[in-house]
């Protein structure tokens, strides 16, 4: 068995010291790219969003490499993700490839016996014990949680750096580096490192950057290449971001889900304007637009795939959170046709437009 | 009180509990007419754009209700079937229209959980409160209302004709029939009859949806599978054609499981939105028509 997953975002990296630890064989796809795009439109309907269509075509090179079983997390509405594996299943039945899905949904919806089953079906493929397996796992989640650090810190501290462009340097070799250890131990040790590093970087405390919250659909958001590398841009631009949905919070929030625990500072600071759950990450969104308003952050940014319907609820919202609390938010939809040029058009209008309201020659209304 | 109701979305499915009931708690209402092109405008005009089609004709409905009533019941169907969702839209709908339309009257927001009598008569206690504060008033008019409901026959099964399709999709894309350019009409006109979701009994519907990987978790994408899959097996009709709106995310994924499902049996899937043009749609079903009539497949 080679097992493969679709990218999200810096996952990959946590994946390798997964797979590493188990010592199951594994094929990563190549990181995302335009001949995955556009491989992944051409077997895809043309109305399903834009992940969907990442995804396959992540598959399709990853199954070129030698890669027979797809790992994939599902969900049971009321968003489109919980349907993306059978459709996919579909797809590559017909395309005459036998491919064997992995599907880790919640026990809630597939009996807790189904989900040890599923998980069964990759441990078992390890030659570690239990506690070695569990080891692994732990050490995945650290990487995870690792990166996600780096990643947050190297954004935000983009705008403050005394010279420019060493976030990005540091971020950029920090996950060369992570890919090139061979165990995860030594992959955390990279990481904490650069953690480290990144804490000693030069900032100059005076400055005051303009600083964008990114908000949205959880993959176009995480993914750098859906999104056209949209947090590298705004790191060589020297704006400050954030980010709250990462993949280590994901983790989080769906282990916490069935408590009702889950986010709850982002649901209080949602509730005057969305009280209800949405799916996706709607009511998140609209939570982190709020948060980022309080946290001083000048504007925020919006990104979500063509079609997607929980962004679209919020995207209805938002308008009436920037008129309220004088926050410029904007939203970018994303799909293969987005082009580079006009996209980044539009984001160096919203940062001219978010440093000039500061000289106060702009009235926002 | 006059009470708006908004002829948009489930309406159609769902009008004779919603009349019945503030007709009984003693309101006056004020339903919108039928969807035209002032409405569909509106609708256009404030709806977020990226929105789908019935979503846009109901903001629409909405908007022409605004000044006419003290309150519009804007229904957020959470759930129609437990464990089963509508669209993520039907939970934020309240919140799309307070966001986009300015100058709203009070609206009827509460959730609806539609999956049983007990889960929704909370639903008719708090709304039933504004309008009046008899208890037993309430409750009456729940009760007349539902059996309102259970009484009323939606859908088309008209079989006598040369050629029967079944039209599959959302309900409100089937019966507003500005929407959809009065396809039935016109495929009645063609000397072919229409059968639509509603023939199939709801235990069939659960057998063929045994069949799909995972659980369905959009009523209406359970009953157009569900549907699709039952008079393709039991070669009810001689074709199928899916009304599905631009961008409508759940009909992206019925309308690929249908067509896994279905192989190469005939099926046309109409796109509407608001800019689809009558004449080519005409050609569309005409040609599907040929098709069918001449047994091509």
């Amino acid at each position: 068995m080679k097992i493969t997953a679709p990218h999200l975002g810096n996952v990959y990296i946590a994946a390798k010291a997964l797979f590493d630890g188990l010592g199951i064989e594994y094929i990563m796809p190549p990181l995302n790219n335009k001949e995955a795009l556009e491989m992944g439109s051409l077997h895809s309907p043309e109305e399903i969003c834009l992940p969907y269509k990442i995804m396959v075509g992540n598959y399709i090179q990853a199954i070129e490499k030698g890669a027979d079983t797809v790992l994939l997390p599902g969900s049971c509405g009321p968003c489109r993700f919980g349907k993306y594996a059978e459709m996919q299943m579909n797809l590559f039945k017909r395309m005459g490839k036998n491919i064997n899905f992995i599907v880790i949904d919640a026990p809630g919806d597939i009996g807790i016996k189904e989900l040890y089953n599923r998980i069964n079906q990759i441990s078992r493929n390890s030659r570690k014990g239990k506690a070695g397996q569990i080891k692994a796992l732990l050490r995945a989640v650290r990487v995870m949680n690792l990166i996600d650090e780096i990643e947050e810190k190297a954004h935000y501290l983009a705008g403050y750096e005394v010279n420019k462009g060493e976030c990005k340097k540091l971020l950029n070799s920090c996950k060369r580096d992570a890919m090139n250890t061979n165990s995860p131990r030594d992959m955390i040790m990279v990481l904490e490192e650069y953690k480290n590093r990144l804490d000693n970087v030069k900032i100059d405390k005076g400055k005051n950057p303009i600083k964008i919250a990114i908000i949205g659909e959880i993959y176009t958001i995480i993914e750098p290449f859906s999104n056209l590398y949209i947090e590298d841009k705004l790191m060589d631009y020297g704006v400050a971001t954030k980010r709250k949905l990462t993949p280590s919070w994901w983790v989080k929030d769906t282990l916490l889900k069935p408590t009702k625990l889950n986010s709850l500072k982002i649901k209080r600071n949602a509730k005057k304007y969305l009280s209800l759950g949405v799916g996706g990450h709607g009511r998140e969104c609209i939570g982190e637009a709020v948060l980022a308003q309080k946290e001083g952050f000048n504007g925020a940014i919006q990104i979500f795939p063509l079609g997607c319907m929980p962004e679209i609820v919020s995207k209805a919202i938002l308008p009436t959170i920037s008129k309220e609390k004088d926050f410029p938010i904007m939203s970018l939809v994303v799909d293969e046709m987005t082009g580079e040029a006009g996209f980044v058009t539009r984001v160096e209008a919203f940062i001219d437009l978010l440093e000039r309201r500061r000289k106060n020659v702009l009235s926002w209304s | 009180m006059i009470v708006g109701i908004p002829k948009g979305l489930l309406y159609y499915k769902y009008y004779p509990f919603f009349t019945t009931f503030f007709q009984e708690l003693g309101s006056e209402l004020v339903i919108s007419p039928d969807t035209n092109k002032d409405i569909l405008d509106e609708g256009v005009k404030y709806c977020v754009d990226d929105a789908c089609l019935p979503v846009k004709v109901f903001h629409g409905h909405v908007a022409y209700l605004k000044d006419k009533c003290d309150i519009i019941l804007i229904p957020r169907f959470m759930q129609v079937r437990s464990r089963e969702y509508i669209c993520p839209k039907f939970c934020g709908l309240p919140e799309m229209i307070k966001n986009s339309i300015p100058k709203m009257p009070r609206i009827i927001d509460k959730p609806i959980y539609a999956i049983s009598r007990r889960k929704l008569y909370p639903w008719a206690r708090e709304i039933g409160r504004i309008i009046t504060k008899d208890k037993k008033k309430i409750k009456n008019a729940f009760n007349t209302a539902l059996i309102k409901q259970d009484k009323f026959k939606l859908g088309f099964n008209d079989d006598s004709q040369q050629l029967t399709v079944a039209i599959v999709g959302h309900p409100y894309n089937i019966f507003d029939n500005y929407v959809n350019m009065n396809i039935v009409e016109k495929l009645n006109r063609l000397g072919v009859g229409v059968v639509t979701e509603e023939v199939v009994e709801d235990s069939l519907i659960d057998e063929e949806v045994k069949r799909l990987y995972k659980r369905p978790f959009w009523t209406f994408a359970r009953n157009s599978y569900g549907f699709a899959s039952n008079v393709y097996r039991e070669n009810k009709v001689n074709g199928i054609i899916y009304i599905s709106s631009f961008a409508c995310g759940i009909d992206s994924v019925v309308i690929e499981l249908i067509k896994e499902r279905i192989g190469n049996f005939p099926f046309m899937t109409l796109k509407i939105d608001e800019h689809t043009g009558e004449a080519g749609l005409d050609t569309r079903v005409e040609a599907f028509v040929d098709m069918l009539g001449r047994g091509v497949i």
